[in-house]
């Protein structure tokens, strides 16, 4: 992974058309802005972790639930 | 062609109903295939079988009919995605997360599979909207209705 050091105001750009400044930093909290085609899915991390946490609790361990319904 | 399925045996699929998950789900993101299997005697909810895991499948139904005003407005990365280019191509299902009962289940409203019916190409979406959980439990509805 590529890791660079950035201070406030100071920007990154991904490609051509992918923009981050870092706008604030501020003790353990950093305010990022991010400038990004609308075509780019742009999600906190913890959201997609929840999200991919539950896919796992939800994969299928049997289906006597619906058998039982006869 | 045939599929060798979790819950079903092996079974045998139209490839043209093979829903194409170009980054696979959060979790599983090198799962790119798969199929709808119905239950049997069962209506509301069906599976979505994995093409290239054999033991991978999920429970899923459709949203609209669990809660009441089930709103989402897909954003322009997932209709580009799926190359929408008409409302009337997408369909939408949840996964629901089996307890030991449909009523202490969940199902995951936040982050819905929203699917091109036209090209097939499907993609779990994860939503701003702050209304919908992760774990919605289905009891929470049933009691209203």
């Amino acid at each position: 992974m590529l890791v660079l050091s950035r201070k406030a105001g100071e920007t990154i750009w991904i490609g051509e058309d992918i923009e981050i400044i870092i706008s604030e930093v501020k003790g353990e909290q950093v305010k990022i802005g991010i400038s990004a085609p609308r075509s780019i899915d742009v999600i906190r991390g913890e959201l997609r972790q929840d999200v991919s946490t539950s896919n796992t609790e939800a994969v299928l361990k049997n289906i006597d639930i619906f058998k039982s319904k006869k | 062609m045939n599929l060798k399925t979790a819950y079903s045996g092996e079974v045998e699929i139209d490839t043209a109903e093979i829903l194409k998950f170009e980054h696979g789900i959060p979790g599983f993101e090198s799962e790119k295939e798969f199929v709808i299997l119905p239950i049997e005697d069962n209506e509301e909810f069906t599976v979505l079988q994995s093409v290239q895991t054999e033991a991978l499948a999920f429970i899923v139904t459709n949203p609209y009919n669990i809660t009441v005003n089930y709103n989402i407005e897909l954003d322009e990365a997932t209709v580009h995605a799926l190359q929408i280019k008409e409302q009337k191509e997408v369909a939408v299902f949840s996964i629901v997360s089996l307890k030991e009962t449909i009523a202490e289940s969940t199902i995951n409203l936040k982050a819905p599979i929203i699917q091109n019916t036209s090209n097939n190409k499907a993609k779990q979406v994860i939503l701003n909207n702050e209304d919908y959980s992760i774990r919605h439990l289905i009891s929470s509805e049933s009691q209203k209705g």
